[in-house]
């Protein structure tokens, strides 16, 4: 999948893949991977600074800490962000919703 | 860790692009390093050799001119926020510090021979003000950033705009010293020197508002990408 169509997603999916409990940065891009089927091809390296947005804006939260015996700077969901994935779920069903409703169908029939 | 070089060689490079906040920076780097060593990790695992690993890794991470960019606007964020901050805690105490200053060697300051002229007064009501306005436009700027940053408004663009609040603050804030200085010398000039204290507080408030332009100018920097 082409990082531009992924790119105005990239908040979502980020704030998805932290809904389960704090993760370090690695862990974030293996869970995007994993759970898309390795059909997410971003460059990794975009991977930290939209973290470090979503930060700024309050929708998660990170701080240094050990893991796996190394410093790691792992990131968890405000309740902010909580709020904010609840509300792009919501307009995610919408949305495909009524896509699905126009290309889902197969041809349209014929006007008589 | 054994054999660190493409990896090093990656992380020296996107530093020596980028400019701001040294322990920002610091962080973010000791983050991508990390970050790569992880996927190397993985990719060793997954039967690759030491260099061809880090060489995965580092072509995953993406083109260092593409993510120097990214992390630029971080730093440049980093910094107008801080200088927002900056603006919105020291031109009011600045202010609050030459006041009580003039207060205390001076007293009132309406005892001219004649009333002073309507223009005068202006001034002085400009320069009396700026600073509490110069203050809400930083705490209403932060406030809309914060917002702004859950958009997809880049982080570049934020820091451009954070950086011309900042220097449009310093700016009105100098104006309005500038000003009254200027006013108050062509109606009486031994007024700005009739108390030591008082002129010392006068210059220390202009070091500290060069200071502040040093920072703004700065965000405007770090904000070029």
């Amino acid at each position: 999948m082409k990082s531009d169509a992924l790119r105005g997603h990239l908040d979502a999916l980020l704030l998805a893949t932290l809904d389960g409990g704090q993760l370090h940065g690695y862990a974030i891009i293996e869970a995007l991977q994993k759970r898309s089927g390795g059909a997410l091809d971003l460059p990794t390296g975009t991977v930290y600074p939209a973290l470090r947005r979503l930060e700024t804006a309050g929708l998660v939260a990170s701080e240094w800490s050990t893991v796996g015996g190394r410093q790691r700077r792992t990131y968890r969901l405000t309740k902010a962000g909580q709020r904010a994935l609840a509300a792009e779920r919501t307009a995610w069903r919408e949305f495909t919703t009524a896509i699905e409703g126009v290309l889902g169908g197969g041809p349209w029939p014929a006007q008589a | 860790m054994a054999g660190a070089g493409l990896i090093d060689d990656y992380v020296t490079a996107l530093d020596r692009r980028l400019r701001g906040p040294e322990h920002v920076k610091d962080d973010l780097l000791a983050e991508a390093r990390d970050s790569l060593h992880d996927a190397a990790a993985a990719h060793r695992d997954g039967g690759l050799t030491e260099e061809a690993a880090q060489r995965r890794a580092v072509a995953e991470f993406g083109p260092v001119t593409t993510i120097a960019r990214e992390y630029q606007g971080l730093l440049g964020l980093a910094h107008g926020a801080r200088t927002l901050r900056a603006v919105m805690l020291v031109i009011p105490l600045t202010f609050v510090m030459w006041e009580l200053n003039r207060r205390f060697w001076i007293g009132a300051w309406n005892d001219f021979d004649a009333p002073p002229p309507d223009w005068y007064l202006a001034i002085a009501r400009f320069n009396d003000t700026t600073a509490w306005i110069v203050a809400g436009v930083a705490i209403v700027a932060l406030l809309v950033g914060r917002r702004l940053a859950r958009t997809t408004l880049s982080t570049v663009t934020l820091s451009r705009l954070a950086g011309a609040v900042a220097v449009g603050a310093v700016a009105v804030t100098v104006l309005g010293n500038v000003a009254i200085l200027a006013a108050t010398a062509y109606l009486d000039v031994t007024r700005l020197v009739m108390s030591p204290p008082v002129g010392a507080a006068t210059l220390v408030s202009f070091v500290i508002e060069l200071r502040l332009a040093v920072l703004a100018r700065r965000c405007v920097a770090f904000s070029s990408v």
